[in-house]
């Protein structure tokens, strides 16, 4: 898989996902400054940074579990507000978080129907309907090829990478315009990563789903993504297509601290950038 | 867990290893039947109590005792259970048991109200204290242990300062009474008379109130969403689930559950009480709770336990009185049970956590 060449994101292709100008603080933290992001139908966008860099907060924004103080969210052409993740997902905005949101005391079919879990009537009370959930999520795993023993496990009886595959599966199931997936790859052993990453480039194989990427390894960046942001200290100081950069290129910029807006410690802390 | 014992050889390391996986086998079991763990231990004491009373202990007359003090803790308890999922705590329930029935006496006292106007003004009372404990605990952020402490003073304080903190004889109305249940099965009338059946109304009461919960914890979304929030509180946020309102909504429901406890015992005495909630009863209902395996770190538990671990607390409380012993030496016994369930709680929750690694 890798290697493999995708056709290019066209020029035209409808922006998605438009954040302008967003500014974000925890009391006398400052998160985010004046972040401006595009991101376009079908594409890949690597968010890059250091840690502490605003891109989880950035995303948090996006997922609607933060709310900016300045700024703008347009999604396809609409100004939107997103006041909770609830909204975000009716959207059609799917959030796979560093801490996966799973929860340990529940089956793994519940997880993935969570928030939009199917009912049914009985003597006229809504209740779940779990044969339904659990058929529909077997069904599910086993298209995207994950293999989890028994759906009906609790959660905390999996292991890290079962339960990164069950939080992406999550997150795709309900097909959404556009997917945020925070460090997906990071606890990941080298063949559930691949799987990962295969799931990933099914995605943009098919350019039907946009999606923001966190990566700190550079080689998945070029393996994965179409474009690349880097996020430091709280601003984005380098924005490039990974067809028209290297990885030998990102390393060197970052280092040298250049880019639009570079701040004089960029390279300080980029040491600690590529695992 | 990693803490070698001095001289430990490797040898016999295995087979602490060996054995340890057994004991942890046993502890996944019974993090998995919590409630026939305790179902047994309960079978047990009745056991026990029956031959140490020489039959006494399963007549109709001692158990419509032991079951109205069931029925009382199990209300509160199971309505607990709830709230200990999310990870919260109300110690304000007997409060709440005090002020319910008492309002509805002087209503009916003041103003001639029907009781059942009385009882259902007094469950919104109780719905109503549920709602300010959830909404300073979770809005003002104050923890729930300190929050419902306060709200205990101040219902506590409030009913003593109504009537010089003097009982009141509740008017008898049929059929309220004989819903709400008779104090005691008389002895006189054979067990299955309507009189002698209204003795244990107070614990039929309960038996519908946790078949409720047992269906809303474990077949409906809010029921989900609770053990979600008691779980993993920012990963349930995270994926759009109103831990806020799920906490304030189960605040509620303990406050409910309290305030008709009170309703229901004040029918059989037909007398209320400001010191009928004493704080321990609150106690007795946690440790209720605990012993029927609800976690205290939220997350798990279940109503049935729970009320099964009220039997056990009024078995206890009753069967050694009715045994000859010292109605002191059962908190003895009580204070075992619940530290020897807390033990095994905290266990079981740490063998989940190890797990998860």
């Amino acid at each position: 898989m890798i290697g493999e060449d995708f056709a290019p994101v066209k020029p035209d292709a409808a922006v998605v996902l438009e954040m302008s100008h967003i500014s974000k603080s925890f009391g006398p933290i400052t998160a985010l400054v004046d972040v401006s992001i595009k991101l376009r139908q079908g594409e890949v966008l690597a968010l890059v940074g250091d840690n502490g860099a605003g891109k989880s907060t950035l995303i948090k924004i996006v997922s609607g579990f933060h709310q900016p103080d300045a700024g703008t969210i347009t999604v396809k052409g609409k100004p939107t507000r997103f006041a909770s993740p609830r909204e975000a997902r009716a959207q059609g905005i799917e959030t796979v978080y560093q801490d996966l949101a799973l929860i340990g005391e529940l089956s793994v079919y519940h997880n993935m129907f969570l928030g939009r879990e199917y009912h049914k009537r009985v003597l006229g009370l809504s209740l779940l309907d779990n044969s339904k959930m659990r058929a529909l999520a077997q069904t599910h795993l086993d298209t995207l090829g994950i293999a989890i023993p028994n759906v009906n496990a609790t959660v905390d009886r999996l292991s890290g990478g079962q339960r990164q595959c069950i939080a992406v599966a999550r997150s795709i199931y309900s097909s959404p315009s556009i997917l945020v997936l925070d460090e997906p790859l990071a606890a990941l052993g080298v063949r559930e990563s691949a799987h990962v990453i295969g799931l990933i480039q099914n995605l943009r194989r098919h350019r039907q789903v946009s999606v923001v990427l966190i990566v700190h390894n550079y080689n998945q960046i070029f393996e994965v993504c179409d474009r690349i942001n880097f996020l430091h200290a709280g601003e984005i100081v380098f924005d490039a297509e990974t067809s028209q950069t290297s990885e030998e290129e990102l390393i060197r910029i970052v280092r040298s601290g250049l880019g639009r807006g570079a701040v004089a410690g960029a390279a300080a802390g980029v040491g600690s950038g590529p695992r | 867990m990693s803490i070698a014992k001095p001289g430990s050889r490797i040898a016999g390391r295995e087979i602490h290893d060996a054995r340890e996986t057994i004991t942890e086998r046993l502890l996944v079991l019974l993090s998995r039947y919590r409630e026939a763990s305790i179902a047994v231990v309960a079978i047990l004491l009745v056991i026990y109590f029956q031959i140490g009373s020489h039959g006494g202990f399963l007549s109709p007359q001692f158990m419509s005792v032991v079951l109205r003090d069931t029925g009382r803790l199990g209300l509160i308890a199971v309505a607990q259970v709830m709230l200990m999922i999310t990870g919260e705590i109300d110690l304000s329930v007997s409060g709440t048991f005090s002020i319910a029935p008492y309002m509805m006496v002087l209503m009916s006292i003041a103003w001639g109200a029907p009781l059942w106007l009385g009882a259902t003004v007094g469950i919104a009372i109780g719905v109503f204290v549920g709602l300010i404990n959830g909404v300073v605990t979770v809005r003002l952020r104050v923890p729930s242990l300190i929050t419902t402490v306060g709200t205990l003073f101040l219902l506590q304080g409030i009913v003593v300062s109504i009537y010089n903190s003097q009982p009141i004889i509740a008017p008898v109305e049929e059929p309220f009474n004989a819903i709400f249940g008779e104090s005691l099965a008389d002895p006189a009338s054979s067990a299955l008379t309507w009189r002698a059946l209204t003795a244990f109304t107070p614990f039929a009461w309960t038996v519908i109130v946790v078949a409720v919960l047992g269906v809303v914890l474990n077949r409906t979304s809010f029921g989900l969403h609770t053990i979600a929030t008691g779980s993993n509180l920012i990963g349930a946020r995270e994926i759009g689930i109103r831990t806020d309102l799920i906490k304030i909504y189960n605040f509620m429901i303990a406050g409910g559950c309290a305030a008709l406890a009170g309703v229901i015992n004040t029918a059989q005495f037909t007398s209320a009480d400001p010191q009928a909630g004493s704080p321990f009863l609150t106690l007795q209902a946690i440790a209720a709770a605990v012993i029927g395996g609800t976690s205290l770190i939220g997350g798990s538990g279940t109503v049935v336990g729970a009320l099964i671990g009220a039997f056990v607390v009024a078995t206890l409380n009753n069967g050694l009185v009715m045994v000859g012993a010292q109605a002191t030496v059962s908190d003895i016994y009580l204070g075992i049970a619940i530290v020897a369930s807390m033990i095994l709680s905290v266990q079981v929750d740490r063998l989940r956590t190890r797990r998860r690694k």
